[in-house]
This record gives structure tokens, sequence and C-alpha cells, in this order.
């Protein structure tokens, strides 16, 4: 969704609930009655309007509180805006619109709710009527609001990677609208997908044919043996803790935010560059030995001999400290000596 | 009970007195013979092996004792008292009983087929033993064999490794392997004194089945492939992990085949192994007819019959004796059968005969899923996936050797190096995906590892030896490669260039064992913390009866998992200290095998997780405000509900923790239950500014009135 691809979520996404008690007489839809719990399809794109274009309800009535609030707070207004030209929160072209089967006409008038999103550069005295200290940061704000801190509802930052669905869950829960299922357009269309199995099934054949007379790369012990190290180094480095729990690379620091934190300390958990980094310096380390005892003794020199097998030694002797102390410093699990009482 | 004890550690010390004899004479022997008989090389390094392995065998039993010897003679944890009971039951009432055994003591009021939901090779081995000790007139408790069944087993695991560390590489691999499984963390975390658990045998049974496997395709005798089948077999009734085994091996097969390693070797080991261990496996009841009919197996049907295409297609050829004649006869069979493969599968899955695959093996295939749709197994910590230094502390400095072993297998490339190269690899990635696997890739870290250390010790040991006799040597020439690394003239290149490398290697070597890892020690600390989990959460509760003075039978549930309250649902009739006999307790599912067993009463869930739908009945009722749990309790005719809160004690992981997956567990079938209702700003929390909903639950709020009395 829209959060994700804002930049550097330098972003604040704010939902507009019209539909409330207050302001009943707003964007009511004109066959439906107003809660009606028929579920509203949600297209996340394209956008059904221009992206620039006012939303008609702040040309025709008297925004709502909010709206009208940001708009004054907005840089140097030097002359009187009609409403036609009120863009500074920039309206985003909804991705997540609620509409009914005969768009487009009325479809407007059926919208409960709408998104805008603002800037920090344009608008940093509306992040402070919202209290916003994290970014990014989501925020539903009702139509019956008085203060927008406290009335409003904030969206879980924890809850943002899982995108629309749990933006969608968000919205239900918050307010009386239904959303629909969200159509998510495949990876591949169907055309894309039957050339790519056209293509497949032409391809096949001679695969079969290049394994049976045994001369592809798989047959090349070398190319094997580099796939296997990376295996390896894929698992050892919690790769699959990374993908499976969405782990980033890195993380700001709470206390600096212009820091990065790179290691995670506590066991369980671990952050990507992490697992990456001690999962090489493991690689490292293996493949110095069998590089030691298998390819540098055909070196007929012995002062590069020696040489190399100095330096791999000093490397491999560093890595391995390098990852015992980061490992007892993560897991706070230090191998100790038990000495007798007497010696101590 | 002290009694017994006693008797175990007294049945310890005679085992460990009788093996240290052993290993005396054996030494006294040593001195002997030397002196005397003079011995011949052969016969020496013989001796030598042969005491090395007495003494892993030794070691690995012993460093699995220190729970036995810190504390006392128990079973740990959760699924091993599942498993006791049904042992118990085993030795008590028979083997036909407990086949048709139906248990109502818990997932009430449904009950569960015991005989059919389990497998029996843990109880059947436990039994074994334990009749046989009786036979022999050893008075044991069934206990008593029951934990110590998983150190016994993995002392011979470690001669399995040697062998099978014999048969990839030479017999020094051998003995390197069986001294790294021995003390391999990653291994003893799971097979400690009192883990009475599948696993305990299971690794043993895995390891002798590819070992027997590897040796049949080695040797192409059908009677190691039989005895593979049997080691299938064995498995089978152990451990559902088998499944790895069923993919593994067609696996393996499959690459073969694609590198043009076919022989007839492979064939007469595949066929009889798979048709056997098949019919064999179809034995038990737990396994049944998956084996022609589940998802998971098809792949090893399918590799079987491509192994009779291919065999087919060599007898053609050679009747045929007309290249073109076969080549488009080749073209013919070949787009037939797979058609015909393909086609089956179509029809078999569509009709639904062939099932599909489980969750379980999904989340292996695609890791995410579980996550999204399989909250049961996601929130089993077991099952999470692993961060670095779990690996680190599983292996340690095994995971450094891996890469070179690797590498040497790379170099020597067999039917059997390819075997343990798959093995690691595709563990290794299984590891990767959630944590307890790490217990199916420690056997393949330690060969391969074991291949490193021992080629690396070999080399230099050669090189040793060839330097005094360098004088005379030729030139090596440079293709020395394509022979074998420790024949030919690869020795005297060494010998030529490299006089002052062994001693390098040497420091690498120690330098890696020493340079602040000690790893032998973190070996020996591993069995030491691994013991303390259990009994140290009892020394650092207060061990409160305020509330509870009748519940004396679920002490045992109290030393376990620090404090727990009871609610009583029923008023009942029963007077005295503890609840009536046919009392109902719902609790979580983490306490079922417990409660049934420690304090035999009957429980709505435990941790046979077969039916979801009865777990989330029971998690929507600890997650529901108390009149709305009532209902659902009394039509699951429940006496007491048992909610673990550690709050008294500062026991973390209690109830309140394991919360919200009851909440997840149970929205993911009634809908009702949604998880933002239970958090305070996508927080959860706990204290007095949790959510409203979360304050007033069934599972919250005699704790919230526990802490409340406490403060």
């Amino acid at each position: 969704m829209a959060i994700s691809a804002a930049p550097l979520s330098l972003l604040l996404t704010l939902l507009f609930s019209l539909l409330s008690p207050s302001a009943p007489h707003l964007l009511r839809p004109r066959r439906r009655p107003p809660h009606s719990r028929v579920p509203i399809p949600v297209w996340r794109h394209p956008p059904l309007r221009p992206p620039r274009l006012p939303l008609p309800h702040l040309r025709r009535r008297s925004p709502p509180l909010l709206a009208t609030h940001l708009l004054r707070r907005r840089p140097a207004p030097r002359q009187v805006r009609t409403p036609a030209q009120i863009a500074p929160i920039r309206v985003r072209p909804p991705r997540l619109l609620l509409h009914r089967q005969q768009r487009p006409r009325p479809f407007l008038s059926l919208s409960k709710l709408f998104f805008c999103d603002l800037e920090f550069r344009d608008a940093q005295s509306s992040f402070s009527l919202f209290g916003v200290n994290a970014l990014p940061h989501i925020r539903l704000v009702p139509a019956t609001a008085r203060n927008l801190k406290d009335d409003s509802h904030q969206m879980d930052a924890g809850d943002l990677s899982r995108l629309a669905e749990s933006m969608a869950q968000f919205v239900e829960s918050k307010t009386k609208l239904t959303i629909g299922p969200i159509h998510r357009p495949p990876m591949v269309s169907k055309t894309q997908l039957t050339v790519l199995i056209a293509a497949l099934l032409i391809w096949v054949p001679f695969v079969v044919k290049k394994l049976i007379s045994g001369d592809t790369l798989l047959h090349d012990p070398k190319v094997l043996l580099a796939g296997s190290v990376f295996v390896y180094f894929f698992s050892v480095s919690g790769a699959m803790h990374n993908i499976i729990r969405n782990m980033p690379m890195f993380m700001a620091d709470r206390n600096d935010p212009s820091k990065l934190v790179f290691f995670y300390q506590g066991s369980g958990m671990q952050l990507g560059a992490e697992g990456f980094a001690v999962g090489s310096l493991y690689t490292v380390v293996g493949l110095l030995l069998a590089f030691v005892t298998h390819v540098l003794v055909r070196v007929r020199n012995v002062t590069v001999q020696r040489l190399v097998m100095i330096v791999s030694l000093l490397v491999s002797f560093w890595a391995v400290k390098m990852v015992v102390s980061l490992d007892n410093w993560k897991t706070g699990y230090g191998i100790h000596m038990y000495w007798p009482s007497s010696w101590q | 009970m002290v009694g017994k004890v006693e008797g175990a550690n007294g049945g310890v010390k005679s085992a460990q007195c009788g093996s240290k004899a052993t290993d005396l004479s054996a030494s006294n022997t040593s001195c002997f013979s030397l002196k005397t008989l003079k011995l011949k090389t052969k016969q020496q390094e013989l001796l030598i092996r042969v005491s090395i392995l007495c003494l892993v065998y030794i070691l690995a039993f012993i460093t699995r004792l220190f729970s036995v010897l810190r504390y006392e003679s128990m079973i740990h944890e959760f699924d091993p008292y599942f498993n006791y009971r049904t042992t118990l039951f085993l030795t008590q009432k028979g083997f036909y009983e407990f086949w048709n055994w139906f248990d109502s003591e818990s997932w009430y009021p449904l009950g569960r087929i015991i005989g059919g939901t389990l497998y029996p090779g843990l109880m059947v081995t436990a039994a074994l033993i334990y009749w046989s000790l009786r036979f022999l007139r050893f008075a044991v408790h069934i206990r008593e064999v029951c934990v110590l069944t998983a150190p016994f087993f993995a002392s011979n695991t470690t001669i399995v490794a040697y062998f099978f560390g014999k048969e990839l590489w030479d017999s020094g691999a051998g003995l390197v392997s069986a001294a790294l499984i021995a003390i391999c963390p990653g291994y003893i975390s799971r097979s400690v004194a009192g883990s009475y658990d599948n696993e305990g045998v299971a690794i043993f049974a895995l390891l002798l089945t590819f070992y027997l496997f590897v040796k049949a395709v080695n040797t192409g005798s059908l009677a190691w492939a039989l005895a593979s089948a049997f080691g299938y077999f064995y498995m089978v009734s152990a451990w559902g992990g088998y499944v790895f085994i069923i993919n593994l091996i067609p696996l393996y097969v499959m690459v073969l085949l694609i590198t043009g390693r076919y022989s007839m070797r492979l064939y007469v080991a595949y066929n009889c192994m798979y048709v056997l261990g098949m019919l064999l496996a179809m034995q038990i009841r737990f396994v049944g007819f998956q084996h022609v009919q589940s998802g998971e197996h098809m792949a090893a049907m399918g590799v079987f019959f491509l192994m009779q295409v291919f065999y087919f297609l060599d007898w053609v050829k050679y009747q045929l004796n007309d290249p073109r004649l076969f080549e488009a006869f080749l073209r013919i069979t070949v787009t037939c059968a797979v058609g015909v493969g393909a086609l089956a599968l179509g029809v078999g899955t569509a009709s639904g005969y062939i099932s599909p695959w489980t969750g379980r093996f999904y989340s292996l295939l695609d890791p995410t899923y579980a996550k999204d749709h399989i909250p049961i197994i996601a929130s089993v910590s077991e099952h999470q996936p692993t961060a670095w230094s779990s690996f680190m502390f599983d292996f340690h400095i095994l995971l450094f050797l891996f890469p070179a072993g690797l590498y040497f297998c790379f170099k020597r490339l067999s039917d059997a190096t390819i075997f343990i190269v798959m093995y690691g690899l595709t563990s290794m990635y299984f590891a990767g995906v959630m944590v307890r696997l790490i217990l199916v890739a420690t056997p393949a870290v330690c060969l391969v590892s074991a291949i490193a250390v021992s080629a690396t010790i070999k080399n230099l040991t050669q090189l040793a030896r060839v330097k005094s006799k360098v004088a005379h040597t030729g030139t090596g020439k440079r293709n020395f490669w394509c022979k074998g690394f420790f024949e030919g003239e690869f020795p005297y290149i060494c010998a030529h260039i490299g006089s002052n490398m062994g001693v390098y290697t040497v420091l690498h070597l120690i330098n890696l064992c020493l340079s602040r890892g000690m790893v032998l020690l973190h070996c020996f600390l591993v069995p030491f913390t691994c013991s303390v989990d259990m009994p140290l959460i009892a020394h650092g509760s207060h061990q409160k009866h305020i509330h509870l003075p009748q519940l004396s039978w679920l002490q045992g549930v109290l030393m376990v998992t620090g404090s727990f309250l009871m609610i009583t649902v029923k008023h009942t009739s029963g007077s005295g200290k503890n609840t009536p006999q046919d009392a109902k307790v719902m609790s979580w599912w983490d306490y079922g095998y417990q409660i049934t067993a420690m304090g035999n009463r009957t429980v709505i869930v435990d941790n046979n997780t077969w039916n979801n739908t009865h777990i989330a009945t029971v998690g929507r009722a600890m997650s529901s405000y108390e009149d709305e749990a009532y209902e659902i309790m009394r039509s699951l005719d429940v006496d007491y509900v048992l909610v673990v809160f550690g709050g008294v004690t500062g026991y973390s992981s209690d109830d309140i923790n394991k919360f919200l997956w009851m909440v997840r567990i149970g929205g993911g079938v009634f809908p009702v239950i949604k998880e933002p209702d239970y958090l305070v700003n996508g927080e959860y929390r706990v204290d007095k500014g949790a959510a409203p909903k979360m304050l007033n639950c069934l599972i919250q709020s005699p704790c919230q009135k526990e802490q409340l009395e406490d403060e």
C-alpha cells in the first residue's frame, strides 16, 4: 500500500472517517442505508480520479474540522484560497477506495473514508498537532473528533508491515465500514503466464537432453560446491529467520535515530545484516581451512606459502574470536571454568 | 520413591563400573600384549580404535546424566509425560491392550484412540528393555528405564556414527564423528536423561537407516538393503520425522540418476529398501496407507517407477543393439512414462485419493506459510525460525569445520559422499526454518565436520611420515587432483615443498579449537544447563498454596510450571484434599499431558494437537468474558480451569504470556474473538492499563485478582 512507498516514511497518513453521527448529511449514499454491511470491494490501483483533483465535498461544503485545521496551518497562506485550490493536504489518489457497483458517477458520494498524506517538510505543525514522534504513522480521524490528539485512533506501528490486510482490519475495527475483498493484481498476468508455460514446455526437452548427455552446470563439481557452500551460508546466517519474521537489515537506534543498529542483543532474534556478517565469518574460516590444507600445498614458493599461511591463521583467529565474543554478547551465555574455590 | 531413585543410580553406577572394568581390562591387555605378544601395527591400531570407541560410548552416556545426578531421576517437560504414561500402560496391560487403547481421559468429550494416533516405537523399545531387565532379574522401575532410554540410545548412535563415518571416508573420520556426536550440544539437548521423547530413539534410527542404505548402495547387497528397510521401519515406528528419510533418499537417488551414477547397486538398494520399507511402515497404524496415499510420500513412489523405467531402458538397449531404434524407443517410452505419471498424480490429487501435503510439510517448503495460515504450528516455540545464535549454541566449532568438510567431500565425490553432502545441506536448510530440526541436522554436521578434521589430520600425519622418505622422490605432476588425495604423488609433493606446512596446519587447528572457543567445555556445559531448566523454576517459586489447598495432586505441575490457579467451575461435592477422580480440567493444551500423567485427571485438550477446533474452543473460552466462558465450559462439562500464573513467582512463560496465542488460535476458528480487542494501541499490556476485554476475560481476571491481592 501507499505507506511503504512513501519516501523514507516522512509521511503521515490520515484517514478521515466521515461516517459519524454528527455529520450524517455528508456523503450519504443515495440508495443504500447508511450502515449497509454490504461488502464494498477495495481497489488498490489504479486511481479512479485524477490525483490532483480536490475532493468535491471540499468544494461544496465546509470541510470537516480536521481539514480546516490543517489547511490553516499551511505554510504562508498569503491569499484567501477558494476550496478548489486546496491541495496542501496532498490528497492522495485513493488507493483504498470504497465504491459501489454503479460507479463512477455517484461513487464519491459513497466515500465514507478518505485518505490524505502529510509530508513532514510541508506541515511540521500538523505533526505536532497529532503528537507524532515516530514514522510511519497512520491515524484515523473521525468526523466527530474535537481534539485531534485524543479523539483520533492511531494504527499500531507494528501492523504497518502487514499493509493492506491490516489497514482494512484497522479501518473495520474502528469504523462501521465493511471493506470488501482486496484485489491484488497477480504478479504475472494470464497471458504472461501462458507464454511462460509455453516457453517452459519448449525448454524442458532441451534440458532433459542436456541432462542425459551430462554437460550442464549441474555436472560441474565447482558449481555444485559453490552452491552447497551458499546453502550452508544461507541457513547458518539465519536468512530463513529474516524471511519468515520480515526482519530488516538494520534498525535505527531508539535513543539516537541518526545511528544505525546492526546487532540485536537477545537470543532467538536477529537482524538481517548481523546474520550475514556472522555467516560469512563461519564460511571464511571453514574455506580457509580447506584452502590451506589442499590448495596452498601446491604452491611451490615457500615464502608465499608462509605468508598466506600466517595471514589465514590471523584471519581465522580473528573471525573465531569475533564470533564467540558476539555470541557471548548476544546471548549472555559465556563459557566459564569451574575453578576450585581455593583458587579464587 | 527414594529407593527407586537410588536403584536407578545404582543401576547407572553398575553400568559405569562395568564399562570401566572392561576398559581397564582393555588397557591392561594392551600394556600386557604390547610387551609380550608383540602385536602387529594393525592389531595395535584396532585395539586403540576399539578402546576409543568404548570410551566414546561411555562418554555419550554419562554426559547426559547431569540432570539425574543433580536432581533426581524424573521425566522432563511436556511430551515425555505422555510417553511415560503410555509406556506404563503398555507394561501393565500388555501390548494388545495398548494397541487398542481408547483414552477417555484426554480430549474429553471426544477421547483419543491412543494406539492409532501415536508412534509406538519409543514405548515398545522402553518396554522391551524393561522386560528384558526384569527377565534378567534386575528389579527396576519402568520410570528409570524411561529416564535412561535417551542416553542409552545416544550411546548407540555414536557406534552407528562410527560405522557411517567409516563407510563415508575412513575409520579415522568414523572415530571423530563418533566423538563429535557424543558431545554435540544440538543432540545432547534432546537426549538428556529424563527427556523421554521420540527424538531420543529416532535420531539413532535415522542415522542407522541412512548408514545401512549407503552401505547397501556401496555394496549392492540385498542383505544391507533389507537391513536398511528394517531400520526405516524402526524409524517410522518411532517418529514422524521419517518423512525426511522418505523424501531425502528418493532425492538422492534422483541426483545419482541425473549425474549419471545409475548402477545396479543403486537399483537393488533402493527397490528393496522402498518396497519392504513401505510394506513394513504400513504396519504402523498411525502411518497406515499414507505411503501410497499422501502427497508427502509421492516423491518416493515416483522415483521408484523411474528406476524401473531406467532399468527397463537399459535392458532394451542391451537387447536392441541398434542406437537409432533405441533412441526412438527411448523417446516414446520417456514421454509415455512421464505423461502417465503426471496423469496419475493429477487424477489422484483431483479425486482426493492422494491427500495434499500437511501444514507442517508446507511450512518447511514455504516457510512463511505457517505464520500466516496455521497459528497452532507457529505458536510452538520449537517451530520458530533459527537465529544464528542458536546455530552457534548447538553446533559451535562444527560450524567452522562444515564448509571445509563440504570441500573435502566434493574433492572426493563418491556415492557415499554425495549422500552426506545432500543430507547435510537439506537438513541445514530445514534447521534454518525450524529450531527443532537442528536435531536432524546434527548427525550430518558431525559427519561432515569429522571428515574435515580427519582429512586434515591424516594429511598432516602423512606429511610427517613421508618427510623422512622424501629424498628419493621424483617431482610430481600437475594432474594429481585426478587421483585420490592421499595416494600417488601428492604426499611427495607436499613433503617436497611444505616441510614446514605441518606446523602451520596444526597451529591452525589448535587456533580454531582453543581461541576462546573452549568447545569441549561448552559441550559439557550444555547438558548441565539443559538439565537445569525444569527444576530451576521450582527453586525460584514461593510455592504458594493460598488458593488451592485441595490441589495437592497437582504438585507436580506446580513444580514444573511455577505457580498456577485453579478455578472451580462447578461445585463438586468432593471433600478432602484432592479433586474428585472424575474431575474434568480445562487448561491450555501445553499442560494437558502433564495433568493426565501426573494428576490422573481428565483434560479437554492436550499436546497432541489433533483437533484444532477443540483447541480453538478452549482458546475462545479462555479469552471470553466470564459469563460467556461459563456457557462454553458447561457445554464441555468442565469442572476446573487450570491457569498457570507466574506473576507471583516471576515465572515468565505463564499463560498470560501465551495468551495472545490462545486469542489467535481461538480467533482462527471463531471470528468473534478478535486480536485487536486485547491490545491497547497495538501493544499487549497486562497491567492496569490493559484492554478492558483483556482485563475481564476468563484467564485474566483471577490472575489480576491474585496479583492485586499480593500487592
